[in-house]
């Protein structure tokens, strides 16, 4: 179709939002625009020389787009754009910067599991997995993404309000010697060296070491 | 007519735990504020890119005669360092340090360490030192000297778990620091000993 | 996260601080790439991708990419602005660094050139020359990540 007039100002801050590789494209609307602006999104493998289209974000009116499935490998980069359209009017497409899935995701943090006997607790940390396009999907966890991955476990003895961390490689923790009927709070972070990525910390999981017999 | 400048003399890097303090002497004009700019050379420049200077922006137009180099003085390569003086529109020639810089020639010092008995439990605090430090810890039952445990920590900024101990014991624990930049380790930190709970828990 | 990793290329094992280029080119990356408006090209990816490359191939390539990066991508990336010019030189001296470790580590254990290598950069330099000096240079330059997430 032929272009449009282009004097509509344009979508504004338009980036990559990603989680775990969840690749969501995000922008903001035209200043001054009101409701009934209608966007299209396109996007390119940064080296390859085409723009494409994404069927399911053409004339949408909402501010996102799932790009996840588009830039799924994380061996290649990435720019998405997005255009406005309102009576007859449009905007300049407008691109997000470089998107590397590997460096600019951010991770979430490792679910925590514990349990307790009278003197220890025993704390198991699995660490998300990369997003899918389908459950039936083969399951990647960012521990393969990331082979240099480790954990930060805070401890918190709820009775003495003394914490402890502890830096570990693999995914369990013994705590052994603790006081029993106390109870013990966990929390872990993902800590990766290069690239740089460190998730928050997990809300905390608490648990009681059981009476002495 | 412009005051003629003389060039900063005695320059000189003073490298402490990879932090790095270039110094100089203070140019006097009666009743004026002389201000310094200094620029670095390293390797590449020198090789690649026909000698050029670059400005090191925390130590431009101070009034110092020393400023902290914060980064970029990358990897072990030599890098050579200049002063000049400003004052107003009159600039001093280049005063330039003798000799090298490379940051393997850091002085590196035992990290500050605290040991600390909760219970059965061996805790350590260790204070940070940045974000090219591990800290390499040895710890061992006093009564068996040659059974030594060894645990490296990245940089830490809190009590640290590092092992549990038989009730009663007596542990000791050393630390120093290893910069994997420059491949070079501190001296040890002073032993500190501790019981485990199981007798009266006391730090000596 | 003193992150020095020790970067295997095949037979060689080079000590380099990853982690301290990384942090110096993320601090520059946006500024770097802004100055690069095609999209459509790359120097490194394609058309072949890094990651193709055969692990014996990996040492003779990282040595090949070190010094053309060292030789002519650096010094054509001079800007107007002091703290990027601050940090392409503390990476420029980081891989004269080690490409100097990966070189006598090479000579020690015959860093082959395979085909399949030769023929990857032979591209990556036919890449390079298909732009204008500046341009190529400051294009590799901002696929900077590229290469260090293949080192990795």
């Amino acid at each position: 179709s032929g272009e449009l007039y282009c004097s509509l100002p344009n979508p504004r801050n338009v980036r990559f939002e990603s989680i775990n590789m969840k690749n969501v494209l995000h922008w903001s609307a035209p200043e001054g625009t009101g409701d009934g602006v209608l966007y299209k999104v396109k996007y390119a493998v940064y080296g390859v020389g085409k723009w494409i289209r994404k069927a399911e974000c053409q004339n949408i009116n909402r501010t996102w787009c799932d790009l996840s499935s588009e830039t799924s490998d994380y061996e290649e980069q990435y720019y998405a754009s997005v255009k406005a359209f309102l009576n007859g009017a449009c905007s300049d497409w407008m691109e997000t910067t470089r998107f590397n899935p590997l460096t600019d995701t951010k991770i979430d943090p490792p679910m925590v599991s514990v349990s307790s006997t009278d003197k220890s607790i025993s704390i198991i940390l699995t660490t998300p997995e990369k997003w899918k396009r389908s459950p039936e999907e083969e399951s990647v966890s960012l521990l393969q993404v990331y082979p240099g991955l480790q954990y930060n476990v805070s401890v918190l003895n709820k009775k003495t309000k003394k914490r402890w961390f502890f830096s570990i490689s693999n995914n369990t923790l013994v705590v052994p010697w603790l006081e029993p009927g106390t109870a013990y709070c966990v929390s872990a972070q993902i800590h990766v060296t290069t690239p740089l990525l460190d998730s928050g910390f997990s809300k905390e999981r608490c648990i009681a070491t059981l009476k002495d017999k | 007519g412009d005051a003629f400048l003389p060039a900063p003399q005695s320059i000189l890097i003073l490298s402490t735990n990879m932090k790095r303090f270039l110094t100089w002497s203070p140019v006097f004009v009666q009743g004026a504020t002389v201000r310094y700019s200094a620029e670095f050379q390293a390797k590449y420049e020198r090789a690649y890119a026909n000698g050029r200077w670059i400005p090191i922006s925390e130590c431009s137009f101070t009034t110092a005669t020393m400023c902290n180099i914060r980064d970029d003085i990358s990897d072990t390569v030599a890098y050579r360092l200049r002063v000049r003086a400003e004052l107003g529109a009159t600039r001093s020639l280049w005063g330039t340090m003798k000799g090298f810089f490379d940051r393997i020639t850091t002085s590196l010092t035992p990290p500050l360490l605290r040991v600390l008995a909760e219970g059965h439990h061996l805790l350590v605090e260790l204070a940070d030192m940045g974000p090219a430090f591990k800290f390499r810890l040895l710890y061992w039952k006093k009564e068996q000297q040659n059974n030594v445990q060894q645990k490296v920590m990245r940089e830490v900024s809190s009590v640290v778990h590092l092992d549990s101990m038989e009730a009663g014991a007596e542990y000791c624990v050393k630390a120093q620091t290893h910069v994997e930049a420059i491949n070079r380790s501190s001296s040890f930190s002073l032993t500190q000993c501790v019981r485990a709970q199981g007798d009266t828990s006391m730090s000596l | 996260t003193a992150g020095d990793k020790i970067s295997r290329s095949g037979a060689c094992r080079v000590s380099l601080s990853m982690a301290e280029i990384r942090a110096g080119f993320t601090a520059v990356k946006a500024n770097i790439q802004s100055r690069d408006p095609i999209r459509t090209l790359s120097i490194l990816s394609h058309p072949h991708s890094l990651h193709k490359v055969k692990s014996s191939d990996r040492c003779c390539l990282t040595h090949h990419l070190f010094t053309f990066y060292v030789d002519k991508v650096f010094k054509q990336c001079r800007t107007k602005d002091s703290f990027v010019n601050r940090k392409i030189s503390s990476i420029a001296n980081s891989f004269l660094s080690a490409r100097r470790k990966l070189g006598q580590c090479g000579e020690q254990n015959n860093c082959v050139c395979g085909e399949e290598s030769t023929e990857k950069f032979k591209q990556i330099l036919a890449n390079y020359e298909g732009l204008n000096v500046t341009s190529a240079a400051m294009k590799s330059l901002g696929e900077l990540d590229i290469l260090l997430d293949w080192m990795e």
